[in-house]
């Protein structure tokens, strides 16, 4: 059994006029260990998706429908004191900016021993050496000294590392990181990725990494989902849609990155940009954008096809994977 | 590299200090029983020279604390140099104010890195536009005025209809295009784009850039680029000079940059880029963390967290030279042939 | 023009501020009160029924008169008679009309003060800022009441009674909006000092404005919406600094009474019964502050930070 379980989560936000549709019945899994990248633009669901597992999604945003199942059990239907025991302790989290997430006016051992007692009866001592033990598994210097400093006497990369050490101080199962290098250096934030992705591998734990730089989706995951306007149209191993992308979202996607585009050149570009929650398009809620739309396009949302290792939602692929089929089956019987 | 003509851009010597240390009564504690007088001031730029010749796109690459934007906010007259000359066609303009500071103000344009702090939000994108155009054109007519408002909203991409709207019924893509839009309604000849679509999704990324390529190529206009995307720089500048806590380390051709990068904070910078080809990350590690512009290290400003380090490198700040193939680099490493 | 002024209206239409009008039961009615007595004070010269100080019409013999629903009153003076015998009705439509014109024009004059030195002070910064605070400092911690009765006591004796009577409005005015500006200063100040690091600022800088091209038409603009909040409230406690100032004897004379010294003049009267000529201005000046109030109180939630989105 998968260790976390999403099946067909919807969640909205009740605003004057109406619902908004943010997620519209996504479904995905994570093993045990197991590393998956969420990529998609602003606007597409991705953090909405990351936060509504721990259902911390703020009013007036709710989930609507849907299971999420952490070993069988569904997260989506617990009350809030279960749901508390689960948030840091067996899901952690860690977001972009780490000034956000840690109290400025409360020294870094502080936040982490009230983060360990919150979950465990120890005592302050015995918290302390464990927050100790994890500031030096994150490889921060002098973490003795850091104890009793506060956040703004660090760099943003050590706080980084601060933040992940306080996600694994309860050596949680799964950690959800949102986009948790974008304000850093590309210096430090190469540093941090390795970090996260040796820790990871070390103690078996499970990544979610929320993130809209491919690049850094493909150093570090194992597998990956593309989202779009709320939506998953592309799922499989990460090294397959990096190298093959199926969806032409994604293939525009990595299309328009200057790594792969000629020195000089204009850089491919989708035209437009992706449609806010209360203009959603009919049908797939890319074909505006797509120049292989068809009238069938406008009319339903496409289910999703299998190709080689990976699950696309488009009718052009699917189109493709047909014809495929059929003169495979016409050279067979010649 | 020789230029045989005047750069159209050209810094000199530059410093810049931002004084920390508050007023007087702030700057004194009584430590070990003597009365200490602390000035602390952040070093931005400690000592920069570069040409832009008209027509390149030269782009500055460094990570935060290099002092990138502070030159070219400098160069833009919102800061005042503590050292050095800023020269453009041949006249110095740093020490010029007011009246005699305007001709360049209309030759020389920004774009930010923020849209959605670039524009007022209680002015109509008409108004944003029409102010500049007027103010340096006081004699326009109303139609040549309305004309010139529609025709560079219509390069940018922007329905010249959308003009009685306000900034924040537009998106972040579309305010940068409006904020490029102001820049370019005065017909400038140089623009500073500091980080201009570091706060914009991928996709439309890709559509700024290719707009300010474009206006390049159609206006003839010479860009100073500041960007901490490599991969940035490698499709869009011809030249680069990278950064490190206010020096210039490296000073290239984008090509050669890429290619053969010698200094070693520049190899060290290019193996973080985050491939798509990559499997795992696989960067050159840095020792140590990065020194505060405040207490600037001795000598070269790079060589704690340098792996060529020594002792030289330690006491004696490197100067620029040139290598065979045109590059400057600032190293006593490479210049004594060790890497 | 008239395709601006019409998408200006369509615009407010669909403004969030209407919408949360229209489903603000309180900020309606408080409104609809306000301005019936804002009219009700402009007009009051043809809606009143009679001219009180017009000392020809009013006859001592209709003193004292109770309000209609009281046995032994006059239906001629709806809301009672006072000690002189002026109807009350008249004389609470044109002290209305002072105290609104007060309340308004101190607003008006402290706006005007905070908003120039508050820009000042905020764009200019260095010795222009540090000068303007530490005086906005004095200034704030002497007690407007106390200001008001020095010099309001000390110019009823240098330039008597008569005198007074007349400058009376424009020495409150005055004094009421030249104490106050601090308030907004300070608050306008703020604003400034966070709009000037946006980057708009720096590209009307970089375009070559001046500085006051760029404090008046850039960052100005951007300051106003929590001076409105204030604007509003201050107005109520213009008001009601006047009719202490009243109460005490040192604010309008006589002859030109406020609301709050009709009040005053009134009190005397309770003991011999006579409430109505005390408490009925009262009612009337509690329930004109209570109104600005709930105004302002919508204001503030109306412009809360959703309308700095953006």
């Amino acid at each position: 059994m998968a260790l976390l379980e999403v099946k067909d989560l919807d969640v909205r936000f009740a605003v004057r006029g109406g619902d908004l549709k943010a997620l519209r019945g996504i479904s995905f899994s994570l093993d045990r260990g197991e590393r998956l990248g969420l990529v998609g633009e602003s606007g597409a669901g991705k953090s909405v998706a990351a936060f509504s597992i721990l259902n911390l999604i703020a009013r007036p945003g709710y989930i609507a429908g849907g299971e999420i199942l952490l070993e069988g059990k569904n997260l989506a239907a617990m009350s809030e004191r279960e749901l508390r025991k689960i948030r840091g302790n067996r899901i952690a989290m860690i977001f972009q900016d780490p000034m956000m997430t840690l109290n400025p006016v409360l020294s870094i051992g502080t936040q982490m021993v009230e983060a360990l007692k919150a979950h465990r009866r120890i005592s302050t001592r015995a918290a302390r050496e464990i927050a100790l033990t994890k500031l030096r598994k994150v490889q921060l210097p002098s973490p003795e000294k850091r104890l009793d400093q506060y956040p703004h006497e660090l760099s943003g990369g050590m706080r980084q590392r601060v933040i992940i050490a306080i996600a694994l101080l309860l050596e949680p199962e799964i950690i959800i990181a949102d986009e948790p290098t974008t304000a850093l250096d590309v210096t430090i934030q190469a540093e941090i990725m390795a970090l996260l992705l040796e820790l990871c591998e070390q103690d078996n734990v499970a990544l979610m990494l929320i993130s809209h730089d491919l690049g850094v989706v493909s150093q570090v995951t194992q597998r990956m989902l593309v989202m779009y306007s709320g939506r998953i149209i592309e799922q499989g191993p990460t090294r397959e849609i990096i190298n093959d992308a199926q969806h032409p979202y994604t293939q525009g996607l990595i299309k328009a990155l200057p790594q792969m585009g000629e020195p000089g050149a204009r850089l491919f570009q989708i035209p437009g940009s992706m449609p806010s929650l209360n203009n959603v398009p009919s049908g797939c809620p890319f074909h505006p954008r797509c120049e292989f739309a068809t009238d069938q396009c406008r009319q339903a949302m496409p289910g999703y096809v299998r190709s080689g290792n990976v699950d696309v939602a488009c009718y052009e692929v699917s189109n493709l994977i047909e014809q495929e089929r059929l003169i495979r089956i016409q050279e067979q019987d010649s | 590299m020789t230029s045989k003509s005047t750069p159209l851009v050209d810094i000199r010597g530059l410093e810049k200090k931002f004084d920390l240390s508050g007023n007087f009564l702030e700057q004194l504690s009584f430590e070990g029983g003597r009365l200490h007088r602390k000035q602390e001031a952040v070093h931005a730029i400690n000592g920069v020279d570069l040409q832009i010749q008209k027509g390149e796109a030269l782009c500055i690459v460094g990570e935060s604390g290099c002092g990138k934007s502070t030159i070219a906010r400098t160069v833009m007259g919102l800061l005042t140099p503590t050292a050095g000359e800023i020269y453009y066609e041949g006249r110095r303009i740093d020490q010029l104010r007011g009246k005699e500071l305007l001709p360049y103000r209309r030759k020389m344009q920004m774009i930010f890195q923020n849209p959605y702090a670039s524009l007022n939000p209680r002015m109509t994108i008409r108004q944003t536009l029409e102010e500049p155009i007027r103010f340096h054109h006081p004699d326009w007519s109303r139609m040549a005025i309305d004309n010139k408002i529609q025709e560079v909203m219509t390069s940018v991409g922007i329905d010249a209809d959308w003009g009685g709207r306000f900034g924040h019924e537009f998106s972040g893509g579309q305010r940068q295009r409006i904020a490029i839009a102001r820049a370019l309604a005065v017909d400038p000849e140089f623009i500073v784009a500091d980080e201009p679509i570091s706060a914009l999704d991928v996709s439309i990324q890709a559509q700024v850039l290719n707009l300010l390529v474009d206006a390049q190529k159609t206006r003839n206009l010479t860009y100073l680029f500041i960007t901490h995307d490599l991969a940035v720089v490698e499709h869009f500048g011809t030249r680069v000079a990278v950064m490190y806590l206010g020096r210039v380390c490296e000073l290239a051709n984008t090509k050669t940059l890429f290619s053969t990068p010698r200094h070693p904070y520049t190899q060290a910078l290019l193996s973080a880029i985050p491939r798509l080809e990559d499997d795992r990350p696989s960067h050159i590690r840095l020792q140590g963390e990065v020194p505060t512009p405040v207490e600037l290290p001795s000598g070269c400003v790079f060589h704690s967290r340098c792996p060529y380090a020594n002792d030289r490198c330690r006491q004696e700040i490197p100067k620029l030279i040139v290598t065979d193939d045109g590059t400057q680099v600032a190293c006593h490493a490479v210049e004594e042939g060790r890497l | 023009m008239t395709t601006a002024t019409l998408s200006r209206w369509n615009r407010f239409r669909d403004s969030f501020l209407w919408y949360s009008f229209k489903r603000d039961k309180v900020a309606i009615a408080s409104f609809m009160v306000l301005l019936a007595m804002v009219l009700a004070a402009v007009f009051a010269p043809w809606l009143a029924p009679t001219d009180p100080y017009d000392l020809a019409t009013i006859s001592i013999m209709d003193s004292e008169l109770p309000p209609v629903w009281i046995t032994g009153a006059d239906p001629a003076f709806p809301l009672g008679t006072d000690a002189q015998g002026r109807d009350m009705l008249s004389t609470i439509l044109y002290g209305t009309r002072v105290s609104l014109l007060i309340g308004f024009g101190a607003v008006i004059l402290q706006a005007a003060l905070g908003i120039l030195f508050g820009l000042m002070a905020g764009y200019m910064g260095g010795r222009v800022d540090a000068i303007l605070m530490r005086i906005a400092d004095v200034q704030l911690s002497f007690s407007t009441l106390m200001v008001a009765i020095i010099v309001g006591a000390v110019f009823k004796a240098s330039f008597g009674n008569l005198m007074y009577g007349e400058i009376a409005v424009y020495m409150l005015i005055f004094i009421i909006g030249v104490a106050e500006w601090p308030q907004i200063a300070r608050t306008v100040r703020a604003s400034v000092l966070a709009e000037k690091k946006k980057e708009y600022v720096d590209a009307a800088k970089v375009m070559g404005f001046g500085t006051r091209r760029i404090m008046f038409r850039h960052i100005l603009p951007n300051t106003l919406s929590p001076i409105f909040v204030i604007a509003t409230v201050q107005i109520a406690n213009a008001i009601i600094s006047e009719a202490a100032l009243s109460f005490l004897g040192l604010g309008m004379p006589e002859t030109q009474p406020s609301l709050g010294s009709l009040i005053k003049s009134g009190f005397d009267y309770i003991q011999s019964g006579s409430w109505w000529i005390t408490l009925v201005p009262g009612l009337v000046l509690v329930v004109l502050v209570l109104v600005i109030n709930l105004l302002g109180d919508w204001l503030r939630d109306v412009m809360n930070p959703r309308l700095y989105k953006g």
